[in-house]
């Protein structure tokens, strides 16, 4: 597993290679540049203009350009972010914490959400409870998730006053109290409620056919055959089976978990990386926008190579070389 | 896609606040709305303590320093902890504040400052951190936007080049006063120098390279207002406290707290009270309108908004207009195409009645603007457009419905709007294109995105032929550097040999001297020019918007901005 693991690595260079060129050039081709919506007559000049496009190299050759970036990238440095002016490292290390808090608590609903949806789906095919469990998971996964984050802030946030309506956290309370960490999960919990539950179709489709499918299979009438109680041929035998399919998802999931939710973010004012990935798009905030690509590429990458090695792990069969 | 996507977004978005505010608004009592001019909020006894939230609808970029920062929303928050030596009144007439000046000749300036003027951090303000803030300015690493404003004191520029060690116009007299002199006479010396102090004593040993990205400009950041910053979550709040030595009087709320929301929650959190104070956008006025327990206030600003006629191009290199572009060279056309508008109705139907009309390129606020007797109107009149553009040869010759130019050949309008995710600015562009089409002028409309776009316009791009735009202008009402013809942001290539004299004039101290009244003769005179000539449509000039909830009081605000934050209370 080790070899294979190495080898997956070291096939990931070309790829990222080839990804930084792309990134870099359509970064590139996007109009105008990080100067180009700074006209303001009362404290600049165009001067001022040409002399921050010399200095920050936009003059230069594109692939002079291409190999400063790549050159420093490599390196570890990511470059100083033209709209905040502070090191990109620093601005994504800023933000890292809130996305993941945001994320890991939305997986965790989702998780919960559609392991009882799939399981009680799977267990029960064609019933009523059944569709109405697949009707209500596929108009989540239709509902646009800005529509359900107005709404709910409408109805949770203004309405019934349960949850605040943007925010990471109550600026009032003292820094690493207890009541900090309340209010940061008070905070966080309405965006994740919206990112998580939206998300359980695919988690529970996939599960309940998966159950299903194995509940025809021969162990489970050799188990019912025995007498093992149904409860527990659904709930053990079926259900280690049929999670397997299911760590595909563990891949994709990873790059999300970084990747933020730039939607949900943003309505929340959430600070949190999908937001800055949208303000570095809008500003042409190079630095910023070529790194987070860059890093969000690495990650699904990653995530792959991940869900291939837990392939091995959870089911013994598949061997990895 | 995503552009796309994200234009349906916002196209929702709006669609719904506008639905939610609908079912949330149940009766429809109108409060008050605001007065026009000078709003002033409630009045009422101040009242001590209590904490104001102020809302602001876009995350600041975190340059916490008047020297560093970028874009407006970023001064939002600065304005609330700093204040400049100098003020402006409602004229935008610079007033002492911190310091009071003296000048016999506008080119040597002798400042006195306030003694017992304190920092946040306890240090007491003298001359020399304002000779370190001119000097950072100047400094070759200084990457911020500001260095114009320090470039007209003597020596400025030897020492940007390195080849001095100081500035050589600036010379401390004592703790609390200093000498500057600029490199020659001006009228707007003093509007143009650089007016807020840095802390030298907390700044002082740092690069000025690395100054932006220090923790005193992003977390600690300090100044000498009434309110000094506690805490920072980045992107998201501010929380403020009463600072006990400040020195011009006494400050009556104990904190601000400052919360970043998205655009479409203000209606619900200003109904719900969460939030005292935001600028609205014009849009969401009327939604606003009705709530109870806000009241809106207005003031006027100072942005104008266009429609611009590319009428040359701009050589970059030699700094001139190069080349005189014939389509729109026609005065009569220019002048048929302004009447032909109904800029009063398009006002009201995209700026919900926070616009008026203007007819000339400077906001009705500086006292160098010219009265509305003093120019013609161009009133809506589609009969008289017509008949100007007959008499001008542009008739329709070939009975397709739209008139051919003086020649006889096709003659189509390209109007130019920029697109962001606002679904409204394309009905807006298509609103105008349809009423030169009414008088009988062919018209297309393109949408660019908003970055290509300004790209394009300062390039004179041959696709950009009329185009919208908008300036907004700062204290200084010299509107040299935007129609000078050697100016690159002089966009419609506008060339008067006229109109560059008269400007020259208005600031040379040798003709006007420091009489204001005679630069306002020469300043009304061009206008009378540009405003007879319509380089550019003149639309509309904006009003500012602000929402205070009922129990804030004290607030009050004339064109050069709000008052002292340290006069604001709560009323529980």
């Amino acid at each position: 597993m080790l070899k294979y693991s190495i080898r997956r690595l070291l096939g990931m260079i070309p790829m990222l290679i080839l990804i930084s060129i792309v990134v870099f050039s359509l970064a590139k081709l996007m109009p105008g540049d990080s100067l180009s919506g700074e006209i303001d007559p009362l404290n600049t000049n165009p001067e001022y203009i040409a002399e921050m496009r010399e200095k920050l190299g936009y003059n230069d050759p594109l692939p002079v350009q291409y190999f400063n970036w790549i050159t420093g990238f490599v390196q570890g440095d990511f470059g100083k972010s033209t709209r905040f002016k502070i090191p990109v490292f620093d601005l994504i290390m800023e933000k890292v914490p809130n996305t993941l808090l945001l994320g890991v608590t939305a997986l965790v609903i989702t998780y919960i959400m559609a392991f009882m949806m799939g399981m009680y789906s799977g267990r029960r095919p064609y019933t009523l409870g059944d569709n109405a469990i697949a009707g209500f998971n596929y108009i989540m996964l239709a509902i646009p998730s800005f529509v359900a984050a107005v709404f709910a802030i409408y109805i949770f946030a203004f309405q019934l006053n349960w949850f605040p309506f943007a925010g990471s956290v109550d600026i009032l309370v003292e820094r690493g109290s207890f009541e900090y960490y309340v209010s940061r999960m008070h905070h966080v919990l309405l965006p994740a409620l919206v990112l998580g539950a939206m998300s359980t179709a695919s988690y529970t489709q996939f599960l309940r056919n998966d159950i299903i499918e194995n509940s025809r299979k021969d162990f489970v009438r050799t188990a019912r055959a025995k007498g093992t109680p149904i409860k527990k041929i659904y709930n053990v035998h079926i259900l280690r089976n049929s999670i397997i399919p299911l760590v595909t998802f563990l891949g994709f999931d990873f790059a999300a978990l970084i990747g933020g939710a730039i939607i949900t973010e943003t309505i929340f004012t959430y600070p949190g990386i999908g937001q800055l990935f949208l303000e570095s798009v809008t500003s042409r905030d190079y630095p910023t926008l070529m790194a987070l690509t860059m890093l969000l590429s690495f990650l699904t990458l990653l995530g792959n190579l991940l869900a291939d090695i837990l392939y091995g792990v959870v089911d013994p069969r598949i061997r990895l070389d | 896609m995503k552009k796309k996507s994200l234009l349906w977004l916002f196209a929702l978005v709006l669609i719904l606040s506008a639905f939610l505010a609908a079912c949330g608004g149940s009766d429809d009592t109108t409060s008050d709305s605001g007065s026009e001019g000078e709003g002033s909020s409630e009045e009422g006894e101040p009242q001590q303590g209590g904490t104001l939230v102020y809302g602001l609808d876009a995350p600041p970029e975190g340059l916490f320093s008047s020297a560093f920062y970028g874009i407006a929303t970023d001064f939002e928050v600065i304005d609330l902890f700093d204040e400049a030596l100098i003020s402006y009144n409602e004229n935008l007439e610079p007033e002492p504040n911190v310091a009071s000046w003296e000048t016999e000749d506008n080119k040597v300036f002798n400042f006195t400052f306030e003694e017992g003027v304190k920092w946040h951090n306890g240090e007491e303000l003298t001359v020399n951190d304002w000779v370190f803030a001119l000097e950072t300015l100047a400094d070759p690493d200084y990457d911020g936007p500001r260095y114009t404003n320090v470039q007209t004191v003597e020596g400025a520029e030897a020492y940007r080049s390195g080849d001095a060690d100081s500035i050589s116009g600036i010379e401390v007299v004592s703790d609390y006063e200093i000498t500057i002199t600029f490199d020659e006479a001006r009228v707007n010396n003093l509007t143009n120098l650089w007016a807020y102090p840095l802390p030298e004593s907390v700044l002082g040993d740092v690069p000025v390279a690395e100054m932006s990205a220090s923790e005193w400009v992003r977390s600690t950041p300090i100044g000498i207002g009434p309110f000094k910053v506690d805490k920072i979550v980045p992107g998201e709040s501010v929380e403020f406290s009463k600072f006990d030595e400040y020195w011009n009087g006494d400050v009556n709320l104990d904190k601000i707290v400052l919360r970043v929301i998205d655009n479409s929650s203000v209606v619900g959190a200003l109904q719900n009270s969460d939030i005292d104070m935001i600028s609205l956008q014009p849009v969401s006025g009327p939604e606003v309108e009705p709530l109870e327990n806000v009241k809106i206030v207005t003031y006027p600003g100072l942005t104008y908004y266009y429609v611009g006629f590319k009428l040359g191009k701009f050589d970059n290199e030699s700094q001139t207009i190069s080349e005189e572009l014939p389509k729109y060279q026609s005065k009569e056309l220019r002048q048929a195409m302004m009447y032909a508008l109904n800029r009063q109705e398009w006002v009201d139907a995209f700026f919900f009645g926070y616009a008026d009309v203007v007819n000339k390129p400077v906001p009705t606020s500086h006292w160098n603007s010219a009265d509305d007797s003093e120019l013609t109107q161009y009133e809506y009149d589609p009969e008289k457009a017509m008949q100007m553009l007959d008499e001008a040869g542009y008739v329709d010759t070939n009975d397709d419905g739209f008139r051919e130019d003086p020649d006889g050949d096709e003659f189509v309008v390209k109007f130019s709007h920029y697109a962001t995710g606002n679904p409204t600015f394309e009905s807006r562009a298509q609103a105008i294109a349809q009423y030169w089409e009414e008088v009988g002028l062919k018209t297309d409309v393109e949408m660019v995105e908003v970055n290509l776009y300004y790209d394009m316009v300062e390039k004179d791009d041959a696709s950009i032929e009329t185009f919208f735009g908008g300036w907004g202008t700062g204290v200084d009402p010299d509107p040299s550097g935007l129609w000078k013809s050697d100016q690159l942001w002089n966009y419609p290539r506008y060339n008067n040999t006229e109109s560059d004299q008269l400007l020259d004039d208005a600031l040379d101290i040798e003709i006007v001297g420091t009489d204001q009244d005679k630069r306002t003769e020469l300043y009304v005179e061009w206008q009378k020019i540009l405003n007879e000539e319509l380089p550019m449509l003149y639309i509309a000039e904006l009003e500012e918007i602000v929402a205070l909830n009922n129990r804030v009081g004290g607030v009050e605000y004339d064109v050069s901005g709000q008052n002292s934050p340290a006069e604001w209370f709560v009323t529980e």
